[in-house]
């Protein structure tokens, strides 16, 4: 099939870093535009949101530098099961300390780490139903949804959270969690 | 193929000649959110500049969702991996037998999805293929069949031992799904290999 050609206008602001980009990577404008396209409808075509996109690859590209394992869900609540009643702290501890970690990690990495930990939980946490991040005057407020989270999964997704605020930066004014609802605030 | 032109027709535009059926696409695409394809095509490169910005390679965005759209399909979640070694390691501890029976019978459900190619083939690719996903954090991945014969081979510096063993559990449920018995196993911390052969 030929493809007839079309004329599109293209803000300057972002042609020109375009341009530098094609000139560095020595791949001409005509070829970087039409893979953008062609991307962008790829993504479409998949149910994703271009807005999510970058924010989806930062997530994942934290997961694999800081250590994140793809692990069965079946394996994973009977490993919680067995272990928690016997070492509950030794768990919450650890889920403290990596969510201090990552919070570190989204600190100096991020422009905006609130809402990249907002992003983080959302594409990283399939059992959250809902991740919401507001603020009012310096205090910011972050609560988590799932139907599907157990009480002890429940208490150690919010002790990450604690975990990942305090690397953020931030002290904890409130965390209060039952099973399957977890709210933090927090500010500076 | 697009040809570029740059003509200047407004102040701060230009304009750029692309392929039509691309323009289309994306036009109905603005459409149905509401804004002009101007809008919308600037904002697919605010995207790329954005990831350029930040270091990452935008295209692979598109590979890596339809990989963790496949492991969460998979039945996987996505958790820290120091925590998984260390229940990994109270679980093997406190109850070994049933912490391997769990992992076992997690590598014949993942396994069996595999189980239906035409005529009862086994989908190797797609097994491979996924199990490169999920395994995202090992060094080494091999999965190679020969005649009746497989060999698997995982190694990663970071396993502990109880979850070397808890996983090679997890393929030996794997390969059981697929028809095949284990001919070799040799198991060390940070390192699985498994031969199989075809179960009469």
């Amino acid at each position: 099939m030929k493809s007839g050609k079309k004329l599109v206008y293209v803000s300057e602001d972002v042609l020109e870093p375009i341009t530098e980009i094609c000139r560095r990577d020595g791949v001409t404008i005509s070829r970087f535009i039409e893979d953008a396209l062609k991307e962008a409808i790829r993504l479409r075509n998949l149910g994703y949101d271009l807005k999510r996109s970058v924010d989806f690859l930062e997530v994942i590209r934290m997961h694999r530098v800081l250590g994140g394992a793809f692990i069965p869900q079946a394996v994973l609540d009977f490993m919680v099961g067995r272990v928690y009643g016997s070492d509950r702290e030794g768990l919450l501890k650890q889920s403290f300390e990596a969510g201090r970690l990552y919070g570190r990690y989204m600190r100096e990495r991020f422009k905006d780490p609130v809402n990249t930990l907002k992003s983080f939980l959302e594409v990283s946490r399939w059992d959250l139903g809902e991740v919401e991040v507001s603020s009012e005057g310096d205090v910011w407020s972050v609560r988590c949804i799932s139907t599907v989270l157990s009480a002890e999964g429940t208490e150690m997704l919010a002790k990450f959270i604690e975990g990942a605020v305090r690397g953020l930066g931030y002290e904890i004014l409130q965390l209060d969690f039952i099973r399957g609802m977890i709210t933090v605030e927090f500010k500076r | 193929m697009g040809v570029f032109a740059l003509r200047e027709a407004k102040v701060k535009r230009k304009t750029f000649v692309a392929r039509g059926d691309l323009l289309e696409r994306l036009s109905r695409v603005a459409e149905e959110r509401g804004c002009s394809l101007y809008a919308l095509v600037n904002e697919i490169f605010e995207m790329f500049l954005m990831a350029e910005e930040a270091n990452v390679n935008f295209r692979s965005v598109l590979e890596d969702y339809v990989a963790v759209k496949r492991a969460r399909d998979s039945g996987f979640v996505l958790e820290l991996e120091s925590l998984c070694y260390e229940m990994a390691d109270m679980a093997y501890e406190r109850a070994r037998d049933k912490a391997v029976r769990s992992w076992f019978e997690a590598g014949v459900w993942f396994a069996k999805r595999y189980t239906s190619g035409l005529g009862g083939d086994i989908l190797w690719e797609d097994f491979k293929r996924d199990l490169g996903v999920i395994l995202w954090n090992t060094q080494e991945l091999e999965v190679k069949r020969d005649g009746d014969k497989v060999l698997l081979r995982v190694m990663s510096p970071r396993f502990t031992g109880a979850y070397t063993v808890l996983l090679a559990s997890f393929f030996e449920g794997c390969l059981s799904a697929l028809g095949y018995k284990i001919d070799v196993r040799e198991v060390f911390k940070g390192r699985i290999l498994l031969e199989a052969i075809k179960a009469d």
